[in-house]
């Protein structure tokens, strides 16, 4: 009985309440807005486009969500928003190539948890089905000049698909650059040890048996992809049986989408190196920790790294900086390198992982190409994202200096031609305590 | 997951163990020679008495004993170019678990005052903290407990012994917990066992507030009896209890408080509570919601030492944002940068610049969030924090402004010893150039 005495003063506290929010700014109360497309004029900035030009006192058009022109010579057409740039920097937006972001809002929060779906092969999972355009991590992000992610599922031995999106929309449809960038394959492991490629070795059990395991674990996965190949063959032949896990895996045979290969250490790398070779796929790694010890054989058979976080503690047995060296190593030996954060909180600071990076020996300018163009490629999508070119989609940013600086206050935002309003949960907390009056 | 990551990085390659240690190993003992040791020609940001050109810090006998424009150095000095460097102060790191190895809480009950950390110095993480540039740190217990243990604040020197690290007349420190971690929210009790009291943000303030109620008679029992025993020689001494005495020296003053925190309600709470039994909280731990309540905090005078921008990882991390920092700063409350992490703990200067980019702190202001500030915070700031004469020679040396990218530290010295010396560590780069020839040909 006290509870529903309880329940009902409750109810008649809630009234008050609602009229109360209702006086709130709204601002406080709304979610982030979407970007507004339109006609969008930045002059006299310098374009940095990322195909190895830096053009001084520039103007980019942007109209019907594109690059419409680049260059000093480039005038305003007659309706256009025009956006003082001098003195700015302007940049395709950044690209984050491993979070989980619109999958996760409050990490001990189960009910907001969608990233890690139950059993060991999950082909068929869709990232993008599970995306929350509504995310507040979403807003929050963008507005450092971080356009575009990668948002993966985990967990298992293949957690599902990945996808590309961008970070504005009103739908997940309207946010996907990719649906299928790639599948997530952990790479399985011996051995203790973290990082977060691959499956965790099992904590205190004898190295034999951990080996042991790891084996059985690699035959496991080698034989699911055996069964898989097997049936997309048979699909090819015109059987019309469906199996709607196997199904989901056929553009990896097809070379659509690449195999993300969460590996870590060597012995993973050379495992994911053997699946391409055997499987025919085409393999990204995802971690690649100690990418620095296979880093000509990387190079050598084109394979991609998507750095796993800089903001890692090193192995006990190497170098102190071996995470911040490992980028510029794999970038001297060829080797085409990404950045990620792995997590949707800290996407807005990817640039500051490669700043990292850029202290021990990789260039200012291949961090940035690590940022844009190079992950543009990795996931096919070069054509359309990526560069400041006349035709790509227009992802593009205006900063006050280096990107890589976090002292670079960024000032405007474009996602597919559409103008970003920087009004996220952390802003509007911030101006709301800001104006509190002061209590003395 | 996040924590994951951070932590758990072990094993690998291990034919490169013996030769790492090897040379981490051999500095170190490089680094325990006494010297007098002059940095020549850099930018010194002295964080309290601004920033010199071309300058020389001259450190003696441990001490600071010159900096400016025009420093006579004595012959026999050790000199270090710094020309295209950056001086600033070793950094300071007031929210650390370092060295602890496991068990940083004393779980089983909710008070425990009385237990106290000895930091192991041998501890690997110490050393590539150094490598950050980090020099002192306040080594607390975790967060558990409503009333958690005493601190060790410590300086970083590594292969020395575990009281050769402790800093002298340093303040105590007891770490106090509130929300979700004292209530267990976010873990489940084994089978069969009950859930431990507290459970809400109301029985941690019940909690408080009845074993500070038991403190204050155990002193009132100790008081009446040293009063009595003047007179009366068989007047009964007190049965000694060392968790109610360091509750009384708490509300003596003589431990100070620094209280884990999130939300704006709970810090409001424990500063009532101090107030109410007569003592100041010094400095509120992670804090996130700080910025709501800044006038508050400042004007009970704690200090606030905070993430730069860690968020939405629990319920009461939903309303932390990245310009807490600043914005507790420009109401009055003395702010740090901590990293609570063994990795972040190595790249405080870049948590430093985030409070610039979040709220517009200066550079000078941020700086001052992992030097004088968190000095201030331990209680240690007449002795370091800043390059000034008179202070202990505790400094790091960058090949950049310590905030763009690109930089990174070369050398921290504690006390006039060099422990991190980049031209003498081994880097990847020349792990990769020694083994090339037993690696698959990885040379870039």
């Amino acid at each position: 009985m006290k509870a529903r005495s309880d329940e009902r003063r409750a109810t008649s506290w809630a009234a008050p309440l609602l009229i109360l929010a209702a006086l709130l700014p709204a601002s406080l109360n709304a979610q982030a807005s979407q970007g507004t497309a339109g006609t969008y004029f930045l002059r006299g900035g310098t374009v940095v486009t990322m195909t190895g030009q830096r053009l001084a006192g520039a103007n980019v058009l942007i109209q019907n969500g594109k690059i419409a022109g680049v260059g000093a010579n480039v005038q305003a057409p007659a309706g256009a928003t025009t956006i003082d740039a001098a003195g700015k920097f302007v940049y395709p937006g950044m690209i984050d190539s491993q979070t989980d972001m619109g999958l996760s809002e409050i990490g001990s929060v189960a009910a907001t948890q969608d990233v890690t779906e139950l059993g060991t092969y999950n082909p068929h999972m869709k990232a993008l089905t599970a995306v929350n355009p509504s995310s507040e991590l979403i807003a929050v992000s963008r507005v450092n000049g971080v356009t575009t992610v990668i948002t993966a599922p985990s967990g298992g031995m293949i957690s599902g698909q990945a996808a590309l999106i961008h970070l504005d929309g009103w739908t997940q449809d309207e946010m996907a650059v990719k649906p299928v960038a790639g599948y997530i394959i952990n790479y399985p492991r011996s051995g203790g040890g973290g990082g977060r490629g691959g499956r965790g070795g099992g904590g205190g059990e004898p190295e034999g048996d951990a080996a042991a395991r790891t084996a059985q674990q690699i035959a496991e996965l080698r034989e699911y992809l055996t069964r898989a190949k097997d049936y997309d063959r048979v699909r090819d032949g015109g059987s019309r049986t469906l199996d709607i896990q196997l199904e989901g895996l056929r553009p990896l045979f097809s070379g659509e989408a690449p195999a993300i290969v969460m590996a870590d250490n060597k012995e993973q790398i050379e495992g994911a190196f053997k699946l391409a070779d055997d499987f025919g796929i085409k393999i990204v790694i995802s971690g690649g920790d100690e990418g620095y010890k296979v880093a000509s054989e990387l190079a050598r058979r084109g394979v991609p790294v998507i750095l796993g976080s800089i903001q890692s503690a090193p192995a006990a047995d190497v170098p102190y900086d071996a995470v911040f060296a490992n980028p510029g190593v794999l970038h001297r030996a060829g080797v085409k390198i990404a950045f990620s954060t792995g997590d949707g909180s800290n996407a807005r600071h990817v640039p500051y992982h490669a700043a990292l990076a850029t202290a021990y020996g990789l260039p200012l300018d291949a961090a940035m190409q690590a940022l844009t163009i190079n992950p543009a490629q990795i996931w096919g999508v070069a054509d359309r994202v990526g560069t400041i070119e006349i035709g790509k989609i227009a992802d593009v940013f205006v900063t006050s200096g280096d990107p890589l600086d976090i002292r670079s206050i960024v000032s405007e935002v474009f996602i597919d031609g559409k103008r970003i309003k920087f009004d996220d949960r952390h802003t509007r907390l911030y101006e709301k305590y800001n104006a509190r009056p002061k209590k003395n | 997951m996040r924590m994951n990551r951070v932590y758990g990085k072990l094993g690998g390659w291990r034919a490169f163990v013996l030769l790492v240690g090897i040379l981490a190993n051999g500095l170190a003992g490089a680094g325990a020679q006494a010297q007098n040791i002059a940095i020549r020609g850099a930018t010194i940001l002295t964080v309290t008495r601004g920033t010199i050109q071309n300058g020389t810090v001259l450190i003696q006998n441990g001490k600071i004993t010159a900096v400016g424009t025009n420093v006579n150095i004595p012959a026999g000095t050790r000199i270090v170019d710094g020309t295209g460097k950056y001086i600033m102060p070793g950094i300071i790191d007031a929210h650390s678990h370092l060295g602890m190895d496991t068990g940083l809480n004393e779980g089983a009950e909710s008070v425990t005052p009385e237990v106290k950390i000895e930091v192991r110095a041998d501890a690997l993480n110490i050393y590539r903290a150094l490598a950050g540039g980090t020099t002192t740190l306040n080594v607390l217990h975790g967060s558990a407990n409503v009333v958690g243990g005493q601190a060790a604040l410590v300086k970083l020197k590594w292969g020395t012994t575990p009281d050769e690290m402790l800093i002298d007349d340093a303040p105590r420190i007891v770490k106090f917990a509130l929300g979700e971690n004292p209530k267990r929210s976010n873990s489940t009790p084994q089978a069969g066992q009950e859930r431990r009291f507290p459970a809400t943000r109301m029985g941690v303030e019940q909690t408080l507030r009845w074993w500070f109620t038991e403190a204050q008679k155990y002193k009132k029992g100790w008081t009446d009896y040293n009063q009595a025993v003047k007179t009366d020689k068989t007047a009964l001494m007190p049965r000694r209890d060392l968790r109610l005495e360091a509750l009384s020296d708490i509300i003596d003053g003589k431990i100070w408080v620094h209280a884990h925190s999130y939300r704006e309600d709970e810090i409001m709470m424990l500063m009532k509570v101090a107030e109410d039994f007569g003592f100041r909280i010094k400095t509120f731990q992670h804090v996130l919601e700080g910025y709501k309540v800044a006038d508050e905090i400042a004007k009970h005078g704690a200090g606030a030492s905070t993430f730069a921008d860690m968020w939405a990882y629990k319920m009461e991390a939903w309303d932390a944002i990245p310009h807490n920092a600043t914005l507790m700063a420009r109401r009055g409350v003395n702010v740090s940068m901590n990293s609570d992490s063994d990795e972040r703990v190595r790249r405080l200067y870049q948590e430093a610049a985030i409070a610039i980019k979040y709220g517009g702190a200066t550079e000078e202001e941020a700086l001052r969030m992992i030097t004088i500030n968190p000095a201030w915070q331990m209680g240690i700031d007449q002795r370091t924090g800043s390059i000034e004469v008179g202070k202990d020679g505790d400094v790091a040396i960058f090949n950049g402004h310590p905030f763009a990218p690109a930089s990174r530290v070369e050398m921290t010295i504690i006390e006039g010893k060099v422990y991190f010396d980049r031209d003498q560590a081994m880097t990847l780069e020349k792990l990769l150039r020694t083994l090339v020839t037993t690696t698959d040909g990885v040379l870039p």
